[in-house]
């Protein structure tokens, strides 16, 4: 019930700020959103036995939010439940009302992905600028982070131009570079250490570095389980996202060319 | 399949490049953009606006930055970007719950997870002002009522917070005689137009 009112305000909220959202058209806009999340799910395969028709799922949990509400009470201090659920609406509705903001600007500038920088921009304007500075102190040193492992990843590369990809990657939003790492992962089919870097450098260039952390985190896992099946396992599979991955990029590449 | 199985830990981490793979193209428009806003945000972030009182202004401001302090303190302190204490795959949920919301970064829900403490950590902080004035050690919804009613910043909560309780806020906060528990009202009524049509 609460879930639908909060979503229903989001959606004449935002009238002012992009096109006019019709009651029909912003019903539409939750089913919508909703079968996203269904898709989103099924797109994730081993992520469990989650429902993305639960209620739950559209608030942050409410034991992480109680434990952060702690944080800034003293400690004899107690909350009630109905102020933590109250709160718990309150982040969603935040998460929503910046990210409309952002996804607006995101349009109107012909881009499909909402990176960090359009957060903090977006923030900006509702008049959260107070929370920027060192959101961007944190978002710098998380991109830094993300390019050291890029960086680790190519220092164990088989192939010369797995190197030269994690090399190109150095720069901050490189795109050149990100643009020969898919070039290369493509055409080289059989390593998958080319196409881990392949995938390394789009990645970090277009602002999803955590790619790569994830495959270097599973794979360590993999090895350290010591059993060798699964190794392989593990391997082929990577080998096959990395193919479909590089060539996904490629021909985003190409479209992109062609612009 | 049965290898994913294998490496429950970063679940969180997971869902990333395999749900929203972003595509390389991006990486030629975003390219500008990424160095465009970087000079606006440079300048140092003006304090919120102080309480009517000087006084309480100051303590305010004070407590600010104070706050702000340990912020910077806290993320200079983070070394590892794996561990948050929000989890990332039901953040982007929720960003995914707008339909015009099509890719989204890596990038983007761990930038929220930080965003949404500091939210959570200034909402429940200002909350906590009202219910030491009524002389409470229970944190109360009416208190989370009164910080929305009291800072503009938070005037896209005012649907989310009912009316009634935002009214005994509201009474309590121009210091008229209010309840120190408001009784349950009426279901809250249609939102107040006006708000709508404030500008962001």
């Amino acid at each position: 019930m609460k879930n639908r009112k909060g979503y229903g305000h989001q959606g004449h909220l935002l009238s002012p700020v992009g096109s006019p959202l019709s009651d029909n058209e912003s019903g539409a806009a939750a089913a919508a959103g909703g079968g996203g999340c269904g898709s989103s799910v099924g797109y994730c395969g081993g992520g469990g036995g989650e429902s993305p028709a639960k209620e739950q799922d559209r608030f942050l949990p409410i034991a992480n939010v109680s434990r952060i509400m702690k944080r800034s009470l003293p400690a004899n201090a107690k909350i009630s439940k109905e102020a933590k659920e109250t709160v718990q609406e309150c982040v969603s509705e935040f998460i929503s009302f910046v990210t409309g903001e952002a996804s607006d600007k995101c349009q109107r500038e012909k881009r499909k992905t909402i990176n960090g920088d359009d957060l903090l921009w977006a923030m900006t304007t509702l008049g959260f600028e107070a929370y920027v500075a060192p959101l961007k102190s944190y978002l710098n040193r998380y991109r830094e982070a993300e390019g050291e492992k890029a960086a680790v990843l190519g220092g164990g590369a088989r192939h010369g131009e797995g190197g030269g990809a994690a090399d190109d990657a150095g720069p901050l939003a490189a795109g050149g570079g990100a643009g020969d790492g898919v070039d290369r992962a493509g055409h080289d089919d059989d390593a998958h250490v080319g196409l881990m870097m392949g995938a390394s450098s789009v990645g970090f260039g277009s602002g999803g570095g955590a790619a790569p952390s994830y495959y270097a985190a599973a794979s360590r896992k993999a090895y350290g389980a010591g059993e060798g099946s699964k190794v392989m396992e593990f391997e082929g599979e990577e080998e096959n996202g990395g193919v479909q991955r590089g060539r996904g990029f490629a021909s985003h590449l190409h479209g992109a060319v062609q612009w | 399949m049965e290898p994913k199985s294998t490496t429950p830990p970063p679940p969180p981490v997971m869902g990333a490049p395999i749900a929203y793979p972003p595509p390389p193209g991006a990486a030629y428009p975003a390219g500008p953009y990424v160095h465009a806003p970087a000079a606006a945000l440079y300048p140092p972030p003006p304090l919120p606006p102080a309480p009517p009182s000087s006084q309480q202004g100051a303590a305010a401001a004070h407590q600010q930055q104070l706050f702000w302090a340990e912020q910077y303190r806290e993320i200079e302190a983070t070394t590892d970007f794996k561990n948050h204490n929000l989890p990332l795959a039901r953040i982007k949920k929720i960003m995914k719950a707008d339909e015009d919301v099509r890719m989204i970064a890596a990038e983007a829900p761990v930038v929220f997870s930080r965003a949404c403490e500091m939210f959570i950590l200034e909402l429940t902080h200002r909350g906590w002002a009202h219910a030491e004035e009524n002389k409470r050690r229970t944190l109360q919804k009416s208190d989370i009522a009164a910080a929305v009613a009291r800072t503009e910043v938070f005037d896209f909560l005012v649907d989310i917070v009912p009316r009634d309780e935002a009214k005994d806020a509201d009474s309590a906060a121009m210091g008229a005689a209010g309840i120190p528990h408001p009784a349950a009202g009426l279901p809250a009524a249609d939102p107040m137009g006006y708000y709508y049509v404030q500008p962001q």
